[in-house]
């Protein structure tokens, strides 16, 4: 029995599993830095321990110190929440060697599907549709062109060691592709010193659809539906809703399955996701899967009524899910908006500072998960989110009201953030007829409609 | 808004479940350490991953030896050479054997080091690495056998001797015995040495007392891990002697390479390729022949007559002077780009304002020296504006001799406006190391071109210039001593140096004329470090000439002529 965890994070994850586990009963341990030290959740768990100074590498992500302040706290659990350490095999891996419950999948899946080639490889295997593209390294031209046609068009040439957009190119068909592979190689030889490259098919603005889903240690698993995560910035996900305006009761049941199906050949316990592209002529591809809780998980939660973050505590516990996936019933419509600490007049450079004042709305059908309070710092060393704004209404045409509505009513004073940039996404046509891709906000800003 | 003490907690159910007591969180043994460096926790395992350096601090654990040569050696290269031999007791020390054994059961090890044979990206070589696990590698009769017998099998296969050094000194377990290890290795090696082979040390954390003062500190080049504790007496017993606590880092790595013991500090993870660099070129299987340049293009630079522009001589002083002239080292990088910077004079310091080291030029591995001033402010006060201390000086005539003893041909570059003048130059013997360098100069086993590129500034010019040939840059000067000085000397009144300039015959033109330098190579109408490339050019096919040259002369001969070019002056 998990009688007492440690939260190895900061900000409204951390008073979001906090607050689970008061309601389940068990003792909470917060961790903060220096920095943090009149942060809410330390304010909010029943002990909390100084784990270092401001700097991440020296706190949050400090893993010889996080397990010396479970073991000091004699806590026997370890939720990660978010980010930080949530995805590193080798934080998981300590924790099984030290006893500890990590609240998240074994470290062995996490360091499976953290493997981009293995992930990938796992899910062709278990015939989950993945971007058609080549599995080994091509570094002739001829040779990646015939692939090329194998794929089919259009195709990206990426470098294998690739980053930040550096040999990288699209080509649109034929004629195009040997110009294109040529640069991108050429690219990818004097930024990585490598030619290594690979093809995948390129999809044109396609939908961020992701599946939640569940899984117990006795190999149960089901799927709490999708959240479409298209309004994107920079690949930084801003709004986040479910269902989808996409995704037809048929296609959520093929998806779903496909995200079940993921899972299970993964061996994967706890909660976690499935991110996959969907295109226009709904077609879906595995894109990655997140071994995590995810910051969208609220806008399951309404729909399906499951609080994910105590599932998650009991499936680490050892409980089986009392549920199948015939229970599971999507009702209504939830959105979510990201509310930063950022300028989006200044590129979006984030705002640290105070809060001097702020005033944050309520009602029905309105949920806010924030750790922020009048007088709070907000540190510049961290992520720059503040809150996550959720509505709920009983169809997408209210719910979006609902947010237009609730943004209208945030006030935060003394730092910058980009509730006005969501104010005016939330009013947008395309948004609004639901009629939107992963290059919206990028277009939206090239039009200067935003 | 303060919270402090604002919401209502949960009370802490105590911990009562003595059933789940085998089950509670607890740190394995081994699991975690602590950083002796930092003082961090960092996981063990971690750390060997990462070549056993603390990933917290970056700070350095001692390596086993076998590890080390895993890390060192190409796959399956290694083969061990002397496995079984091992000490007796020659003191009869009680309890040394019954301790030589448990060690031996804890570490695997059958001796303090191991030694055998290994390639390195393909290069062979002895090896012996010392493994402080060992009574902290302590030298007793096995070690100074294995070394030694390592050593005397070098020297019959020809091979060179690298040496991972790492120890507590002397085994007092075996007394006197002990202490005359350090003669017979230093013996080995001196054979080995004067057979032409190379040996190279890799100084590790520590390596100190008997090992330091013999084979640690004797080879042609001496490289170190960083922050290594490296001493002859141990920095406790010091400071008990003299009761004066030490300043902070030192007898470290970094505090020997600015006292001249040491030629690189090299990170871990470039050792193996640092030394597989070094093993190249002295590679004595490799065609040391200069690879031909296209004849056409010889013919080409050959051929054009050098016309030098009209420029008078004050105008060329300042030109020479100039502040964004390219110096030695912009022509150590342009011309030879696989370098590697070896320093030190053994002696006293590492003087900046000479670069030496060794390369390829065109396939042939040459020595290099260079005057070479800063880019900046900065970096000329580091460099001392390029005027050498006596200790540049003796680094040069070091890196000299090796290069006479590896058949290396020397190519010096001269930048320098003199040798530095102050009191510490005068203590160390400025004079005696100019000297010096003129005198082994003068019948070095070996070619040598010097290369005026800037100033030439007199002795301190000269001390690099008693060469086979020696040549200027169209706008380089070379003279006694500076017009300013030349002026106010004669005419008490330095403000005549521009009149002193035309008089003093300094430009490449009137040397030229005067036959004190065999060539002038013409340059661009600005030289900097971005034109340069014009005279790199000519360079490139001048010295390769010029080593075709020499390199085929006999010694008697090569010798009989740099003396005779001086002797007709």
């Amino acid at each position: 029995m998990i009688q007492k965890i440690l939260i190895a994070n900061r900000g409204e994850i951390a008073v979001r599993i906090i607050r689970a586990c008061r309601e389940m009963g068990i003792a909470s341990v917060a961790v903060y830095s220096e920095a943090d030290a009149k942060a809410l959740h330390v304010q909010l768990a029943d002990e909390a321990i100084c784990i270092g100074p401001a700097s991440a590498a020296e706190s949050y992500l400090d893993m010889e110190k996080i397990i010396s302040a479970t073991i000091v706290s004699g806590a026997d659990a370890i939720h990660p929440g978010f980010g930080f350490l949530s995805e590193n095999c080798r934080f998981a891996e300590l924790c099984e060697q030290c006893n500890i419950t990590f609240i998240g999948p074994p470290s062995q899946v996490i360091s499976r599907l953290g493997n981009k080639q293995e992930a990938r490889n796992t899910m062709v295997s278990a015939k989950v549709p993945v971007i058609p593209g080549t599995s080994a390294a091509v570094y002739d031209k001829k040779e990646a062109a015939a692939l090329a046609e194998e794929i089919g068009y259009p195709v990206i040439i990426k470098a294998v060691l690739g980053g930040g957009g550096k040999g990288m190119r699209v080509a649109e068909s034929p004629e195009e592709f040997a110009g294109c592979f040529q640069t991108a190689q050429k690219e990818a030889e004097a930024s990585f010193g490598d030619r290594a490259m690979y093809l995948e098919h390129f999809l044109i603005r396609p939908r961020h659809i992701e599946f939640q889903i569940l899984a117990d240690r006795f190999g149960h698993v089901v799927h709490l539906g999708e959240r479409d995560c298209s309004v994107q910035r920079n690949h930084q996900k801003m709004i986040e809703e479910s269902p989808s305006p996409a995704v037809s009761e048929k296609l959520r049941k093929q998806m779903g399955e496909a995200a079940v199906k993921a899972a299970e050949a993964a061996g994967y316990v706890n909660a976690g996701t499935i991110e996959f592209l969907l295109d226009d002529k709904n077609q879906f591809y595995f894109m990655e899967m997140n071994t995590r809780i995810q910051v969208e998980h609220p806008v399951t939660e309404w729909v399906t009524g499951i609080d994910i973050v105590k599932e998650q505590i009991r499936i680490a516990d050892g409980k089986k899910l009392s549920y199948g996936q015939k229970d599971i019933r999507l009702t209504g419509h939830a959105i979510e908006c990201r509310i930063n600490a950022e300028n989006p007049k200044k590129g979006f450079r984030p705002s640290p500072g105070t809060i001097t004042d702020m005033y944050l709305p309520g009602g029905k059908g309105i949920r806010v998960d924030t750790a922020i309070y009048s007088g709070c710092e907000i540190p510049p060393y961290y992520d720059s989110m503040i809150a996550k704004l959720i509505v709920w209404a009983r169809s997408r045409k209210e719910a979006v009201c609902k947010m237009q509505s609730a943004l209208g009513e945030v006030a935060i004073e003394g730092v910058d953030t980009n509730v006005d940039y969501q104010y005016g996404i939330l009013h947008h046509a395309d948004f609004l007829s639901g009629d939107i891709n992963i290059g919206f906000i990028e277009d939206m800003e090239k039009s200067r409609e935003l | 808004m303060d919270l402090e003490n604002m919401f209502k907690k949960k009370v802490v159910p105590a911990r009562t479940d003595i059933s789940q007591a085998g089950n509670k969180p607890e740190v394995p043994e081994g699991l975690l350490r602590k950083c002796n460096k930092c003082g961090k926790a960092i996981i063990a395992e971690e750390a060997k991953e990462q070549n056993y350096i603390c990933p917290k601090c970056g700070g350095y654990f001692r390596i086993p030896a076998y590890r080390r040569i895993e890390l060192l050696a190409d796959e399956d290269s290694f083969e061990e050479w002397d496995i079984e031999l091992d000490t007796d007791n020659p003191l009869g020390f009680k309890g040394y054997p019954e301790k030589l054994e448990s060690l031996r059961k804890k570490t695997g090890l059958r001796e303090a080091v191991v030694t055998g044979h290994i390639r390195i990206e393909g290069m062979e070589a002895a090896v012996g690495v010392c493994d402080g696990q060992f009574l902290m590698a302590s030298m007793g009769r096995a070690v100074g056998e294995k070394i030694t017998r390592l050593v005397e099998r070098a020297e019959k296969e020809s091979l060179p001797v690298v040496l991972f050094t790492c120890s507590g000194g002397a085994r007092m377990q075996e007394g006197m015995v002990s202490l005359m290890q350090m003669a017979k290795t230093s013996a080995a090696l001196k054979r080995h040495s004067d057979a032409g082979n190379l040996s190279v040390n890799v100084l590790t954390d520590p390596t100190t007392g008997g090992v330091t003062a013999s084979f640690a500190m004797l080879g042609d080049i001496i490289l170190a891990e960083p922050k290594a504790l490296i001493g002859f007496a141990g920095p406790r017993v010091i400071e008990q002697t003299i009761r004066q606590k030490l300043p902070k880092g030192f007898q470290r790595s970094e505090f020997l390479l600015e006292h001249g013991f040491v030629d690189r500090i090299v990170e871990r993870h470039s050792l193996r390729e640092t030394l597989a660099r070094i093993l190249k070129l002295h590679s004595r299987n490799e065609s040391k022949k200069i690879q031909e340049l296209p004849k056409e293009e010889k013919r080409k630079i050959q051929k054009k007559a050098v016309r030098l522009r009209d420029i008078p001589a004050w105008e060329r002083v300042q030109l020479s002077r100039k502040a964004d002239r390219p110096s030695g080292n912009d022509y150590i990088q342009a011309l030879f780009p696989d370098f590697i910077e070896l320093h030190g004079d053994r002696c006293y310091g590492d003087d900046k304002a000479i670069a030496g080291g060794i390369a390829h030029f065109h396939g042939m591995p040459v020595t290099v020296i260079a005057q070479t001033k800063g880019n900046t402010t900065k970096e000329n006060i580091e460099r001392n504006f390029g005027m050498p201390a006596p200790e540049g000086y003796r680094k040069a005539l070091r890196l000299m001799k090796q290069a006479e003893k590896f058949h290396r041909p020397v190519i010096c570059f001269v930048d320098t406006p003199g040798a530095f003048c102050g009191l510490e130059a005068e203590e160390r013997g400025q004079g005696e190391a100019i000297a010096r360098n003129l005198y082994e100069m003068s019948s070095l086993q070996t070619p040598i071109l010097s290369v005026v590129v800037g100033e030439g500034g007199s002795g301190g010019a000269l001390a690099l210039a008693a060469a086979d040939e020696v040549w200027m840059l169209e706008n380089a000067v070379y003279s006694i001593l500076s017009p300013e000085g030349f002026a106010s000397i004669l005419w008490k009144d330095s403000g005549r140096a521009e009149e002193a300039a035309r008089l003093m015959k300094m430009t490449s033109g009137d040397l030229l004329e005067q036959h004190m330098v065999e060539e002038v190579i013409p340059e661009p109408e600005e030289l900097n470090v971005q034109t340069l490339g014009s005279v790199t050019e000519q360079l490139e096919i001048k010295i390769s000439a010029f080593l075709e040259e020499y390199t085929s002369l006999n010694m008697e001969a090569l010798l009989d002529r740099r003396y005779q070019r001086f002797r007709g002056m």
